[in-house]
């Protein structure tokens, strides 16, 4: 066993020269002799032709490797056993995924060239630091109710008055000379510009981590250059983000002008402040992302809703419903975030498609499959699926456009499941058009 | 050129939130007891009978890398000061409103200073970043830390840099971080003293632990207050002006 249980560890190697670059995570890192060992088993099997990319160890633990553009390794250590923490392949899923968002996080802050023209490995050390405020919030993911890292569908939050926010924040963008614009309560987009939605799925979600935590400093407002890992991973932009009320940032992706002093005194006042109450409104949505006009089913007690086509989610954790006396205990909220990823991963590998992630090369796809067990197997593709556990009962549901995972009570009738996870899923198409 | 400055607590009333009749002024920066955060569009209002004029100011913090910017910017604003050292890759700004009052005439007035922070390494790798911070800034406080010789080393430099003629007029002050550190203390008193005799710039300092009153940043926020007024009677030749001041419009 190599790590405590419960503890991930992110090792970031030069690819070609296996020059450790850093490591982040777990309180106690291991000995350079196992790093040495992790990267030198892996070059092994390079020069036999093979490519290592994860394995297991006697005590649950997992090691996965991933190279980038033949320039960064990347190998994650996870000591397994992680709380509720599903069957390895679970694991896997969330570990892949990890990696993707580190690399992606890391071209977002320095760039690719930087990345992968490597002249001096000291000083790509000392500039890696700036992406550690990242890293370390992708590696702890204690975030309750931030799904995107994992779905790479972006958390969402539907104001109760989508159409004025829509248009002060695309006049607000065009004023700032950008094309790209958004607008995020309780770090949850609310509206963005068309534009904004064509970034690449990752992209976005990333942007949002980065505003998220930029937004956590409690600073009133920010000039980042950030590069797109997608859309433009060599040259720079520049993201300006204003704070207009505690928990609603507006944000906007710019080129050299209008400088940061002049966005703020000349625009920010201008486009919102007669939006001031329309803001509070929605900030009053709070963490459950849906308006109060939708009553959700009263045996929902967690949702996650994805639209496939936008490429968007919300999610909620209810936090009290009325629970007759004698029944089971309802898991934590906490717990139930937990498992809502869980049954995600779950129900994504095991049935349902997990939408197509633009970082992970064909190759490299065929070579991970994840829906490859039921796939083989069966010719049709399933469309709902249910999981009793002893916590609560869980149901996912997809249709061409949707998928929709829900978690209800024990004491809900496992039939019953079904017409709660329909229902659901039309009351909030018919009453937010999502 | 050696600037004239005010000697402390001659333009405005030092400790003013100690007394009384600040209530119902810092009542306004204050909320459940710990320091209210506001966001670009709200400020402190006061009731219409007791209208204050905001003043604007924009400052920016130096220092080499890991000196304390950020947690400086969030003790000032008194929002959490973050247990980890993180660099600060791009500019981020924080906004601390301070109700001061002058010794003068007694007027109150509300200073929304803005606080401009930037990593040192973003400042190297992009080149648009230094001039924005540059823009129409007021003063710059220049961090050094306690425990860490070379940043006081390399006040001079810093501090050379931001005088002369393209930078105008600029309050300048000397802020030393990590100030309870003394076990590890690396920067003698004697030399702090020898520094602001050589460049008649004031040297503050800060550090440990961050208590909920006000008493930990009034004395640095009442001394750049003071500079920053004093700066601007001399521009303007006048006790009363000030390009961006503004009345706060009180509904």
């Amino acid at each position: 066993m190599m790590l405590q249980h419960g503890s991930t560890q992110l090792l970031c190697l030069t690819a070609s020269s296996g020059v450790p670059l850093f490591t982040r995570g777990a309180s106690k890192q291991l000995p350079f002799s196992v790093i040495g060992s992790l990267n030198g088993v892996h070059m092994f099997g390079g020069g036999q032709g093979v490519v290592l990319s994860s394995c297991e160890t006697e005590g649950g633990g997992k090691v996965v490797w991933r190279v980038f553009q033949d320039s960064v390794m990347l190998i994650i250590v996870s000591g397994g056993g992680q709380d509720g923490a599903g069957d390895i392949k679970e694991e896997e899923v969330r570990l892949q995924r990890l990696l993707e968002n580190v690399w992606s996080c890391m071209v977002l802050v320095l760039g690719q060239d930087e990345l992968t023209n490597v002249r001096n490995v000291e000083r790509l050390k000392r500039d890696l630091r700036s992406c550690f405020s990242l890293i370390d919030q992708l590696l702890e993911d204690r975030q309750q109710g931030v799904l995107g890292n994992l779905t790479h569908c972006v958390d969402s939050l539907l104001p109760p008055n989508p159409t004025l926010l829509q248009e002060a924040l695309d006049s607000f963008a065009q004023a700032a000379d950008s094309e790209f614009g958004c607008l995020i309560v309780h770090g949850r987009i609310a509206a963005a510009t068309e534009k904004w939605w064509r970034l690449a799925p990752q992209e976005v979600v990333l942007l949002s981590a980065l505003i998220r935590s930029l937004t956590a400093s409690g600073s009133a407002s920010c000039d980042y250059p950030v590069f797109l890992p997608h859309g433009s991973p060599t040259v720079a932009h520049r993201l300006l983000r204003f704070q207009l009320l505690p928990g609603a940032d507006v944000c906007v992706l710019c080129g050299p002008t209008p400088s940061l002093h002049s966005a703020e005194s000349g625009m920010v006042g201008r486009f919102w402040t007669p939006l001031v109450e329309t803001l509070r409104d929605c900030l009053a949505v709070g963490e459950h992302s849906l308006p109060k006009s939708v009553s959700l089913h009263p045996d929902v007690l967690a949702l996650l809703l994805i639209n496939r086509e936008t490429r968007r989610s919300v999610s909620c954790v209810r936090t009290s419903t009325n629970r007759p006396l004698g029944d089971p205990p309802l898991p934590s909220k906490a717990r139930c975030w937990e498992i809502l990823k869980l049954f995600y991963i779950f129900s994504t590998t095991r049935y349902f498609n997990q939408e197509e992630t633009l970082c992970v090369s064909p190759e490299e796809r065929a070579q991970r499959g994840n829906t490859e067990d039921f796939i083989c197997g069966f010719s049709h593709q399933p469309l709902q699926c249910y999981l009793v556990t002893e916590e609560c009962k869980s149901y996912g549901l997809q249709t061409p456009q949707h998928q929709l995972f829900v978690l209800a009570p024990l004491s809900v009738p496992t039939f019953a499941l079904r017409g709660v996870a329909t229902q659901t899923l039309s009351d909030i198409v018919a009453g937010t058009g999502f | 050129m050696a600037q004239v400055l005010p000697s402390s607590g001659s333009i405005i009333v030092a400790d003013w939130h100690r007394c009384k009749d600040s209530k119902e002024y810092f009542n306004k920066i204050l909320h459940k007891k710990r320091r209210k955060n506001f966001g670009l569009l709200e400020s402190p209002v006061m009731p219409p009978h007791v209208a204050v004029d905001t003043v604007h100011y924009k400052i920016f913090l130096s220092g080499k890398s890991g000196v304390g910017k950020t947690a400086l910017a969030a003790r000032l604003a008194g929002s959490n000061i973050p247990n980890m050292h993180y660099e600060t890759t791009g500019i981020e700004t924080t906004v601390v409103h301070w109700p001061v009052k002058l010794r003068e005439n007694g007027r109150v007035f509300f200073f929304r200073l803005q606080l401009w922070d930037c990593g040192e390494n973003a400042l190297r790798r992009f080149d648009h970043l230094l001039p924005a911070c540059k823009e129409q800034v007021d003063a710059v406080l220049f961090l050094f830390s306690f425990t860490d010789r070379t940043s006081f080393d390399d006040l001079s430099n810093q501090i050379a840099k931001w005088t002369g003629a393209p930078v105008g007029r600029v309050v300048k002050l000397v802020v030393g971080t990590k100030f309870d550190l003394f076990m590890h203390c690396d920067v003698a008193e004697r030399d702090v003293t020898n520094f602001q005799e050589t460049w008649s710039v004031p040297v503050l300092r800060v550090g440990g632990e961050v208590s909920d009153g006000l008493g930990d940043v009034a004395p640095l926020l009442n001394c750049l207050a003071e500079h920053l007024w004093h700066q601007d009677c001399v521009t303007a030749g006048s006790t009363r002006h000030h390009s961006q001041q503004e009345t706060a419009t009180v509904l």
